[in-house]
């Protein structure tokens, strides 16, 4: 902000400069001066109902809200005199007229507002003479929020957050005048996404985390400043616990990353830290029995057996495939012990196509707000980064954002779109090359082959897609946002042409932010954890720079497969060994039975996990992973922003990177000992392009973003052509936040969210096979039967159907096909 | 299961006509649905909210609001009795009282036969007139026991 | 005395637009648009008018403060009529619905507005239904629609029903309401001249105070200049109610002592029984003590008197009232229609019936009067809107005033703790 746009005001004598449109409230923090507050949250905007701030303003007849009124030139404020005191404490006195003394049993004692503010500016004594208002006392708001009525002093902070910032108007203010009251729709539970964050903005102690309930007092917790390990916008929060036990998670706000919010997967979805699913010592099998070993010779073991493979049938017969859950360092160690000490491409982390890189920049989060438009393609927020969601509405409610939408399904924020326009399941790579061509056909660039004007194969009639290319043409200023794991084939190159043609209109600032996900997807990417590209974004084809950067022998001669093609050589004997990090192919890729067959295929098979999977099962080698809440090291976000999670609770385990690194010293004739999880950050930064202004230090307080991964794959792809080889429908397997899987399971307290296998189903596919609404439906592909309940509805075109992925038991996956659209046959079941 | 009635959707498209941003319908809406029920049930509310794009909960914390609607059912007749300053000084708690002997509701609700419900009320901008009961629609004033006898009585 | 409003108002038919016409009706409209709209605005601001709704805001000078160059722009009639004591709106609306189009129209036509509601209070059904049968026959007449009279104005009128809520009288509450939330007022600044309905300028008009614009057009700004007195131009609608022998609405001429009102107009105190009290404005306004009956009624004369004009309710107390009975109603009303948005009002309104109640019911003692005064004070000009102001003023009126009502309350237990 330029100086002149400042102005000069004085607060309790002191003089003052702030911009202009600052709140008084405000301006005061800034020289340390606090004036109290209990209605005023700063995302949520000025209100004024509490009268708690109430401020003297020369000039001004009447005592002022200092949470409302903005600063005006020459202002002088006064927020001690005897006039402000003695409202202070009329209004407090209001406050507390039917607020229960019971702060010694109130979870919200030590850190509330109410407590601090009555302490400090609170008459001496109540002269309530009459018996407090008969409230409801404790009762569930839902399954993990309480609501203590008679404790609510109607500050209108929940609500008011229900309806700006969730935008679903879900927890509402009942009644009128003394009968207000904070309630639901006919009393139904409050069951947001993000719900939580109310127990975390309520000023008293009405609203509480039904598992933290009298667990602890709140100053006797240990608070560990870390980030969630859920999804890959990596949010900020506080995880608290007590004698290294696991007691609650609160946000820790970061506008550049959370803007302040955690979703409810994040606060109340961290069970499995204390699940009796935990992997926590390695096993060894032997004739047909896990046996507990010793974690770090089993380590030694495992690197010792893999390089025998390695030394008798070469370094492609062994493989990695990682995972987008691991940390940077975890992943980075991974990379170079495959690629370094036993010598193979081999790596991946994914069962879907990506590459590295982005021929635009690569946008922060903040850049979503000050986009003209957000041109969100293949992904769901909702369900697949709820925090992304928040960012986008916020985006486009109340900073004026316009929101395309290209998708093969239909999500939430179609309702707050300004174009939603919805592409043929499968049709992914034709709607990306018809959107470029369009632009295309006003610059001078060459367009893909195909004709962008042929209507049909996508769904989207040409016009709408004119209607479209227009917005994004005359945008001036546009975000991408699209998750790659929802695209089919290789139309992800295509996505990429798109950017670099939007980059190409005159005068227009592009950036993306490629939304996979999961925590880490774009930091496995940059950490080489894929079979074509070395850390950084460098092709692995291209010796040179593989050369420079990491010295002479690090060149590999061989092409690396992707971890859909290792299942494929696993299946046909050519691999021999392969080492899973964090990752249930068998749940989570495509084709499951065949998977299970290739896995079993295996003369090696090392699991290296955090929770007991359906793969573990299958493994010869189980090695511990600690995971998140034990786990330390950094994670890269979805907008390419470097953050630490920290450890929040202790534990004898071995942390992953000691592991790894002890496969890798084990084979090494110079072996490096890191001492902590930073050693490895540091080297990272030193040999990872884009890391090398990431340490302890610059990530500390909000992280830091990494610098742009080098795009090298800029040529023009091919239109790529729709399959129609497959019978029945198209499947299109949509991300639900809370699915039952190894993290949220049945003893979750999100338990109430989990859904029926359901099938949305178009209305003219239902009526082809006399389905309605309600009916119960099999769902068969690959010799593999999934049941679902039909839902009639426009989630998608005709053709395909949209089934979300509900639970790990739902065994959904094992209906697709690896790499390309997969087909389904629907009957009645 | 509460639905619109197609005379129901006939007025609400005209209704919604009269605004430029439709959610200005919604005191309009629930009051059409009052009229026709009697009360507003939460089938009603889903309803008016679906018609509006607004969440039930919203819909619900708006009617809670306003006390002219009701979530109970409600009698044929709806009687507003004033109890405020300018009919208090002429006798109003005295009728009040008289009227809810009479209805056998006494402090207000609604009679057994679901024929009327009465409800105490602030002041209905009749103060000249007082003391005054609204009946429905119709406004009666300078009210006496005969004329409240009468007035009642008469109603079918 | 000069009729502005009622002149001719219990005309038979005059609801029908053909006999309102016959006696005079629509006639300031070509005046009007031979004018130019700011020509309007600076009229009214000559004649003096200021708003009948309560807070007596210069008429024009609202209209002008409207944001330059923002359009559309809206208009919002408020009739919701409901501080106790007032229903000469109600006797506008159901007797001459024409008058307030014709002053609507010419209001819209002078700040360029294409879009006007009135908002009535849920329970003026009738009148409201009244209301739409009028805007139909103007319509067919040509005053509304599009391009009226050739003046180049378009305006739709549409009538909006509230549904039970005092608050909903409060401008930016009524917006609100208007808009489908609830009644709850909301932050000044922005004033709704600048973020008014739906985020666009909005000029907000009592009933009373848009009916006086036509006859301001036809007999010109001087002469409603020379009406009343000097800050307090032109006729006033007056509802006197309570213990006099004729209550009714009266137009006065400003100024007019408020003892003609009580005495002459509407027939003196029933029966032979003394004045006592009388509230100037409406229940929002300090009880005054009969020794001030010779006030003028002007909003300059009453205040100085140390209450209000108000909405222009006179209401009447003879000498058989005990005060603190009628502060425990009003208080118990304002307690009733606090919106509970803020907290000194959402609470204080409660305690204070609370503690009335007590003295009421004969559990009183001297130390709540103190305290009545003090939650007084920490209520006054504390609270989000007005209304939290405006519950102060009987039960603070009736200590300072009245104190003897109270003590005599006060005695009756000492009394009683004597009998035990
Ligand atoms: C609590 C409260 C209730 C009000 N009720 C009414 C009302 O019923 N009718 C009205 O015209 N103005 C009412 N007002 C005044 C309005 O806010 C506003 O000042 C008025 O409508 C402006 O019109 P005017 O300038 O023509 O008077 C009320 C104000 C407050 C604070
Ligand atoms: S529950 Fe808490 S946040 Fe919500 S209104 Fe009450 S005090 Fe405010
Ligand atoms: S913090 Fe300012 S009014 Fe509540």
């Amino acid at each position: 902000m330029s100086e002149e746009n400042n102005i000069n005001i004085t607060i309790n004598d002191q003089p003052l400069s702030v911009p202009k449109g600052t709140l008084v409230v405000e301006a005061a923090k800034q020289i340390g001066i606090e004036i109290p507050v209990f209605c005023y949250h700063e995302k949520l905007g000025p209100f004024g109902c509490c009268r708690m701030c109430l401020v003297e303003i020369e000039k001004m007849p009447k005592l002022t809200t200092a949470c409302t009124q903005t600063v005006m030139p020459d202002m002088v404020v006064k927020t001690e005199s005897p006039k402000v005191v003695k409202a202070q404490q009329g209004v407090l006195e209001f406050t507390l007229l039917n607020h229960p003394l019971d702060c010694p049993v109130c979870d919200k004692g030590g850190e509330c507002p109410l407590q601090n503010n009555t302490f400090k500016y609170g008459p001496g004594d109540t002269r309530m003479e009459f018996e407090r208002a008969n409230r409801d006392k404790a009762t569930p708001l839902s399954p993990v929020i309480t609501i203590d009525r008679e404790r609510c002093i109607a500050c209108q902070r929940c609500t008011r957050y229900s309806d700006i910032i969730e935008q679903e108007s879900a927890l509402v203010m009942l009644n009128r005048g003394f009968n207000n009251e904070v309630g639901t729709f006919n009393n139904e539970p409050y069951a947001t996404k993000y719900s939580g964050n109310v127990i975390d903005i309520c000023p008293v102690g009405a609203l509480t985390n039904t598992q933290f309930r009298f667990k602890a007092r709140t100053w006797d917790l240990d608070n560990a400043a870390t980030l969630c390990a859920h999804c890959g916008c990596n949010c900020n929060m506080t995880l608290g616990s007590r004698t290294n036990k696991f007691m609650r998670i609160e946000t820790r706000p970061n506008d550049l990353v959370d803007d302040g919010w955690i979703c409810d997967k994040a606060r109340f979805g961290y069970g499995f830290i204390e699940s009796d699913n935990r992997i926590v010592e390695a096993t060894i099998l032997v004739d047909g029995e896990q046996k507990v070993a010793n974690t770090l010779e089993t380590a030694t073991q495992t690197a010792e057996f893999l390089k025998k493979i390695v030394d008798e049938h070469g370094p492609e017969s062994i493989g990695f495939i990682g995972s987008p859950f691991g940390t940077n360092e975890e992943l980075y160690l991974y990379h170079k012990l495959f690629r370094f000490t036993l010598g193979t491409n081999n790596l991946d982390h994914k069962n879907y196509l990506d590459t590295p890189g982005l021929p635009v920049d690569h946008y922060d989060f903040l850049n979503i707000e000050t986009a003209n438009l957000v041109l969100l393609i293949g992904s769901d927020p909702a369900e697949e980064l709820p925090i992304l969601d928040l960012r986008i509405k916020k985006a486009v409610t109340r900073k004026g954002v316009k929101l395309a939408i290209l998708n093969d399904q239909g999500t939430e924020l179609d309702k707050i779109a300004d174009l939603s326009l919805k592409y043929d399941v499968g049709s992914d790579g034709i709607a990306l090359a018809a959107l470029a061509n369009s632009l295309s056909s006003e610059l001078d660039i060459p367009m893909v082959q195909g004709n962008s004007n042929d209507e049909s194969p996508t769904g989207i009639a040409v016009d709408q897609m004119k209607k479209m290319s227009e917005l994004v043409r005359t945008a001036m200023k546009v975000c991408v946002v699209y998750n790659p794991a929802s695209f089919t084939g290789s139309s992800i190159f295509m996505l990429k042409h798109l950017l670099g043609v939007i980059n190409k209109i005159p005068t227009m600032e592009c950036g993306a932010i490629p939304a996979a996900p999961f925590t880490n997807s774009v930091g496995a990417m940059d950490m080489g954890i894929l079979p074509d590209y070395y850390p950084g974004g460098i092709s692995s084809s291209d010796s040179d720079k593989v050369q420079q950067i990491w010295g002479d022998s690090a060149f590999l001669d061989t092409k690396g497969f992707s971890a859909l093609e290792m299942i494929d050589k696993a299946e046909s004997g050519e691999l021999k060994a392969l080492l899973i990090y964090r990752s249930d192919p068998l749940v989570d890729f495509p084709d499951g039975k065949r998977v299970e067959a290739a896995l079993k295929n295996l003369p090696l098979l090392v699991v290296h996990d955090m929770m007991k999977t359906e793969t573990s099962a299958l493994a010869d080698i189980v090695l511990p992973s600690n995971g998140p809440g034990y786990d330390e090291g950094t994670t890269t976000n979805i907008g390419g922003r470097v953050q630490y999670r920290k450890r929040g609770l202790n534990t004898n385990n071995s942390p992953d990177w000691k592991i790894i690194s002890k496969m890798i010293n084990s084979l090494s004739e110079k072996p490096i000992e890191y001492l902590t999880s930073f050693s490895v950050t540091e080297e990272l930064s030193q040999t990872v392009p884009g890391y090398n202004e990431i340490s302890k230090k610059s990530i500390k307080k909000e992280g830091k973003t990494r610098e742009k991964i080098e795009y090298t794959n800029g040529s023009i792809p091919e239109i790529q052509k729709i399959d129609s080889s497959g019978k029945g429908l198209k499947l299109r397997v949509a991300t639900q936040l809370f699915t039952e899987d190894k993290v949220l399971d049945a003893s979750s307290p999100l338990a109430h969210h989990f859904l029926p296998s359901t099938l949305y189903l178009h209305e003219s596919d239902a009526l082809k096979l006399d389905l309605s609404n309600g009916d119960q439906a099999v769902l068969t592909a690959n010799g593999v039967d999934v049941g679902a309940t039909v839902e009639v509805s426009d989630r998608c075109n005709p053709g395909a159907v949209v089934v979300p992925r509900v639970s790990d038991d739902q065994g959904l996956l094992r209906l697709a096909r690896s790499g390309f659209v997969s087909w389904v046959e629907v009957k009645r079941g | 299961m509460f639905t619109f009635t197609q005379e129901d959707e006939n007025k609400i498209e005209k209704i919604v006509e009269k605004y430029p941003v439709k959610l200005s319908a919604l005191l309009p809406l629930l009051t059409l649905v009052q009229r026709r029920e009697g009360y507003i049930s939460p089938e009603a509310m889903q309803a008016i909210g679906k018609k509006l794009d607004v969440s039930p909960g919203y819909v619900q914390s708006v009617m809670s609001f306003y006390t002219m609607y009701h979530t109970e059912p409600t009698g044929k007749y709806i009687i507003l009795f004033c109890h405020n300053i300018s009919c208090q000084l002429n006798g109003a708690d005295d009728l009040f009282a008289y009227t809810g002997q009479k209805l056998g509701v006494i402090g207000g609700g609604t009679t057994k036969d679901s024929k009327f419900t009465l409800h105490k009320e602030e002041c209905l901008a009749a103060c000249c007139g007082a003391p005054m009961m609204r009946v429905n629609d119709t406004f009666h004033e300078n009210l006496t026991k005969e004329k409240i006898d009468q007035i009642l009585d008469s109603l079918p | 005395m000069t009729q502005i409003l009622f002149k001719n108002i219990d005309m038979k038919g005059l609801t029908s637009i053909d006999v309102y016409e016959k006696q005079g009706g629509y006639q300031s409209l070509k005046k009007a648009f031979a004018k130019k709209p700011e020509e309007i605005v600076e009229m009214v601001k000559a004649s003096g008018l200021r708003g009948r709704g309560g807070a007596g805001f210069p008429a024009g000078l609202k209209w002008s403060f409207l944001a330059k160059d923002v359009f559309p722009r809206y208009l919002a009639c408020n009739a919701d009529e409901s501080e106790p004591g007032t229903c000469k709106d109600r006797e506008l609306l159901e007797k001459t619905p024409h008058l307030l189009i014709e002053g609507i129209i010419v209001t819209c036509f002078a700040c360029r507005i294409e879009t006007g509601y009135i908002y009535y209070r849920g329970e003026f059904q009738h009148a409201s239904d009244l209301m739409d049968k009028a805007i139909e026959e103007a319509h067919k007449k040509g005053y509304l629609g599009k391009n009226i009279m050739g003046s180049g104005l378009d305006l739709d009128l549409y009538t909006h029903l509230g549904a039970g809520a005092y608050i909903c009288g409060e401008e930016s509450a009524l917006l609100n309401s208007l808009e489908g939330r609830r009644g709850e007022p909301r932050l000044k600044p922005p004033f709704p001249a600048v973020e008014g309905l739906y985020g666009k300028p909005t000029v907000i008009n009592n009933v009373e105070t848009l009916c006086v614009v036509p006859w301001i057009i036809n007999e010109g700004a001087e002469k409603h200049a020379a009406l009343g007195t000097e800050k307090s131009k032109g006729t006033k609608l007056v509802s006197v109610s309570g213990h006099v022998k004729k209550p009714g609405n009266y137009e006065i001429v400003l100024g007019t002592p408020t003892s003609e009102l009580i005495f002459n107009l509407a027939g003196g105190i029933r029966g032979d029984n003394k004045l006592k009290a009388f509230i100037p404005g409406g229940s929002s306004a300090n009880i005054l003590t009969a020794d001030k009956v010779d006030v003028p009624y002007d909003y300059e004369a009453i205040a100085e008197a140390g209450s209000m004009l108000g909405s222009g309710a006179l209401i009447v107390m003879d000498h058989t009232v005990n005060i603190v009975e009628a502060a425990l109603r009003m208080t118990y009303f304002y307690m009733h229609e606090s919106c509970g948005k803020c907290t000194p009002c959402r609470e204080g309104t409660r305690w204070m019936y609370q503690i009335l109640s007590d003295i009421q019911d004969g559990k009183g003692s001297n130390k709540q009067i103190e305290k009545l005064e003090d939650i007084c004070d920490n209520m006054s000009f504390k609270c989000f809107c007005a209304l939290g102001d405006a519950a102060v003023a009987p039960v603070a009126s009736s200590i300072m005033h009245f104190r003897s009502d109270y003590d005599e309350l006060l005695k009756k237990m000492e009394g009683d703790t004597v009998t035990a």
